[in-house]
Formats: C-alpha cells, structure tokens, sequence
C-alpha cells in the first residue's frame, strides 16, 4: 500500500505566498515599529513551538498507552514535530531582540530592582540561550531519533521497532515535561519578571496539547478530503476529538486554578499580573480565551453526534487556532507592547509564520508513507470501530 | 399470570452475533441479550436508544444553575457577609463547589433516575433467566407472547445457529 502525498503547485505557491507576505510584514514592521514586531515575533515563534511540542507529546503518548486507534495517522505529529530545527534558529535570532520583550535584560532596570538582582542567577542573557540550545537540542535529538525509528519500521516490521519508539517516547515525554515547563516559564512567565505562577507551565504545557491535537484533527481531515486516509471512519473522529475535549477540560481547569487562587491569595505581587489585564480590551480578552478554549469545545463537542462529525469539528478547530493566538496575546502584549495593538502586522506575521508551518509539514509529510506499512497496530487502527 | 419466554443459550460470541442477524432479518428481536463481556453487534443491533445521556446534561445543567443561584442567594441577598475583603458576589470562589456538587447531583439523579426505569430497587428479587447467563454463556431471550406465530420457526434458526439448550 504505497500512498504517497504529492504536492500540489498551488500549496506550494499558497505557502511561498504566505511566507512572502510574512517577510515582508516584518521587514516594514522593523522599520516602523521594532519593538512591537519583536513582540510580534517571540508570540509567532511561541505559537508554533506549542503546536510542534504538543505534536511531539500527542505521538509519544500514543507509543506509550501502545495506542492502536492512531497508527495510522503517526505520520501527522511526526510532520509537525519537523518544525523544531526551524524554530530552534528563530529563537536564537531572538537575541536581537531581547531588550524589546525581556525587561530583566536591562542593566539599568536590574541595577534598580532587588528583586530582579535576586533572579538573575537564573535570568540572565547567556544562561537563557544557554536554556535555549540546551531543549531544543534535546527535542530535535529525540524526535529525530523517534522519526528515524519509524521509518526504519516501514521497511522491516516486527515489534522490535516498535518496543524501541515506546522505550524513547517514554524518556521523550520526562524530558518534555521538564524542558518545556522551563521553556514556557522562560519565554513567556518571564515577560514579567515579578510576576510568578506555579500553574504557568501546565497551563501552557494542556494549551499546547490542546491546540495541537486539533491541527492534528485538521490536517487529517484536510487530507481526507484530498482523497487520503481512505480508512478514516467515525471512530478515528471521535477519537481525535476526544483529545480536543480532553485536554480543553484540563486547561480550563489550569487557567481557572490559576486565577482562582491568585484571586483569592490577593497577594500584590501575584494580582499585578491581572490588575493590568483587567481592564479594556484585556478584559474581553480574558473571558473571550475561556470561551474560546473552554466552553465552546465543551458544549459543542460533547454530544456524541458532534463529536464524530467534520461539520461540528472543523469550526471548532478554526477557533480554537484563533484561541491559541487569543491566549498568547493576552499574555504577552500588556508585558511588552503595553497597548492594545492590532492590525495589519499581526495578521501578515502570523500568517507567514503559518505558510511556513505548513510547508514543512506538507514537505514532510510527503517524504515518507502516508500510511505506515509495518507498523504492528495497523490493523487495529483500520478496524478501529466503537 | 407469568410470561413466557423461549432461550436460547449459546457457546461463543460468533453463533451469537450469527442467530441475531439472521433473527433481525426475519423481523424477530429478542427483548434481551445476557452476555458475559459487550458485544458490539448486539450493542448496535438492539432496537433500544438510552436517554439517560440527555437526562445527565439536564440534571448537570440545572443542579449548576441552582447551586448558583442558591450561593448567590445565600451569600449576596440574604446574609451579606464580608470576609477576607472580597466582595459580597464572590464569584471565583463559588465556582468549585458548584463544580463538586453538580458532579453529586448527575450522579446521584442519573442512578435513580436509571433505577426507576429499569425497575430496580434494593431487595428486589433477581430475575435470572438461565442459570450461568451471569457466567460464561451468552443467553437470549425472546417473548413469547410477541413471536407466537412463529416460534417453532424461530427454535429451528437458533438450533442451526449453534443453540446449545
């Protein structure tokens, strides 16, 4: 069964296009206004590094509850995984622009602030790049080896392979919960550098998860369109959308815990990070990111109907790529731009950064089977039916 | 007066799953199937929906509608008290417990709401149809009021199907 996915021209110029369009926004948001094109570029980075981890934790998790369901759609998170040597030189260009998002990179503020000055063990420009090589490194080495596995698996067979990718998947998924924990703190908890929150990293972390198994979902169901993925039936669907309701659950969880506590604690040091956000558009913001990635996947999805249909499913996956962005700009523009901004450069950044995005997974999607040949839960996944 | 039915009792799932869709061709539904683990044909075969997920939704939804409101009222209209300097409407802080105590409601509305229906109770005498349905065989049961005109018909399929009693 050699099903292969050829390229159509028209995706290829759609993402050109899209990523042109990107280069260009930057390059006029450089020359205009860096600083909020800065914060433009750590939430676009950001954004797609969540998607790949949570790709990267949707495929190791499969592996590990020896999943059969999914085998046949493995190719899919493997896809997304290949993003991270991209976002791994992004975010070391992201040292040039440091001192637009990071206040504690700032001599003089750190000079100034004892809080800061205590921090700065941990929160200083060379051990942060330090972080930064160190996780990405880590990721790309395991993910490649996890690819590398399972195309090995396609020509030989046998659960030799397969006990391998479990083996990896399970240190892969130790290292991810620790590294990307710090990676969320660094990146986005560290915007203001005050300011903590025990529950950040899992909230990133289920957000992540979240909106990366509903790219998952989309792609596949795109593909399906396009005449691939024959075998997909109700019952994949309802699986997929299982993953989008679960982890929706947990992050609404998260995000509420959060909030509860720090409103409740009223602790000073805690609340400034909602004090800000509490008013104008922030305050829309924060009820539109609950509702967004909380209650209408909940209500929507819950009926077994809806949760095993493209036409309930695909509006909901659409707004939840907008829940990501919803969530991330509510983190970090009050942080950095410190006014609500939103135009043109936001919409050409991130769509340059989502042509790039799906060039990549398109361009590695086509590199290998679509559907894995020898992967020893194919047949439960094909019967997949409940 | 008491009813009466015609078993069929059976080995192994496949004869099973063979009877009842040559029996579901034929028109002839048995009122309950008694197998020891779920049998997906069966499971999807048999002519009964459950609407105890819509009852669930709709306890769910109103026992969160009334645990706020009654937290509402107890905490805002009728004894306004303040306390560690939040206000009267402390709306973040009621949420857990209406969380907790909703799951309580479905669950406890859902198992009498499902008792009542299913007609059982605590101390009710069991109705057991055939002896080791509760153990290793699978059992059907057909009434014998519904299919009289043809029950002769009906012992010969399940014989060729494997019918062991």
């Amino acid at each position: 069964m050699e099903d292969r996915l050829t390229l159509s021209n028209k995706f290829k110029i759609l993402t050109y296009a899209l990523m042109g369009v990107g280069v260009v926004s930057f390059a006029l948001g450089f020359v205009f206004d860096a600083e909020r094109t800065w914060a433009n570029y750590l939430l676009n980075n950001y954004y797609f590094v969540s998607l790949a981890i949570g790709a990267a934790f949707f495929a190791a998790i499969q592996y590990i509850t020896q999943s059969g369901w999914s085998a046949m759609f493995k190719r899919v998170p493997e896809a997304m995984v290949a993003y991270l040597p991209f976002a791994a030189v992004f975010f070391l260009i992201l040292y040039f622009g440091m001192h637009s998002v990071f206040e504690w990179t700032h001599h003089e503020v750190v000079s100034h602030d004892h809080i800061l000055q205590h921090k700065s063990p941990y929160l200083n420009v060379p051990f942060f790049f330090a972080r930064v090589v160190v996780f990405f490194a880590a990721w790309i080495i395991l993910s490649k080896v996890l690819r590398k596995l399972s195309l090995k698996e396609d020509e030989v067979g046998g659960m030799y392979y397969f006990q391998k990718s479990e083996l990896y998947s399970k240190i892969f998924i130790f290292v991810l919960a620790f590294t990307f924990s710090l990676f969320s703190v660094d990146m986005l908890m560290s915007l203001e550098p005050h300011w903590f929150s025990t529950m950040f990293a899992g909230k990133s972390f289920m957000a992540g998860v979240l909106h990366a198994s509903s790219i998952i979902a989309l792609i596949v169901i795109i593909l399906s369109k396009q005449g691939k993925f024959s075998l997909l039936n109700h019952s994949h669907l309802h699986d997929f959308t299982r993953y989008i309701f679960m982890s929706s659950i947990v992050w609404g969880y998260f995000n509420f815990a959060e909030f509860m506590l720090i409103w409740y604690g009223n602790i000073p040091e805690e609340t400034s990070y909602f004090v800000h956000r509490w008013h104008g558009v922030y305050k829309i913001l924060f009820f539109a990111n609950i509702i967004i990635n909380w209650a209408i996947p909940f209500l929507v999805l819950m009926p077994r109907k809806s949760s095993r249909s493209k036409l309930f499913m695909i509006p909901v996956i659409l707004l939840l790529i907008i829940g990501q962005y919803t969530e991330l700009y509510y983190i970090i523009w009050p942080a950095t731009v410190h006014e609500v901004k939103f135009g043109l450069l936001e919409i050409g950044t991130f769509l340059g950064y989502a042509g790039l995005f799906s060039w990549v997974v398109g361009t590695t999607l086509t590199k290998a089977s679509l559907v894995p040949k020898n992967h020893p839960y194919m047949e439960e996944s094909i019967q997949h039916h409940f | 007066m008491s009813k009466k039915y015609i078993l069929g009792v059976f080995d192994d799932e496949a004869t099973l799953v063979d009877a009842f869709e040559k029996l579901k061709d034929k028109g002839v539904m048995p009122v309950e199937v008694y197998t020891p683990y779920p049998v997906h044909e069966i499971l999807e075969g048999m002519p009964i929906k459950t609407r105890i997920t819509h009852a669930a939704f709709f306890y769910g939804l109103f026992a969160a509608l009334g645990i706020l409101g009654f937290l509402t009222y107890a905490a805002v209209i009728d004894w306004p008290l303040r306390y560690g300097g939040k206000p009267f409407n402390a709306f973040p802080s009621f949420i857990v417990v209406t969380i907790v105590a909703t799951i309580l409601s479905i669950t406890l509305l859902t198992l009498f709401t499902f008792s009542a229906r299913a007609k059982v109770f605590p101390g009710k005498k069991a109705e057991i149809f055939h002896e080791r349905a509760t153990d290793d065989k699978f059992v059907m049961v057909f009434d014998e009021d519904g299919i009289a005109n043809d029950s002769e018909s009906l012992k010969a399929i399940l014989t060729e199907h494997g019918k062991i009693e």
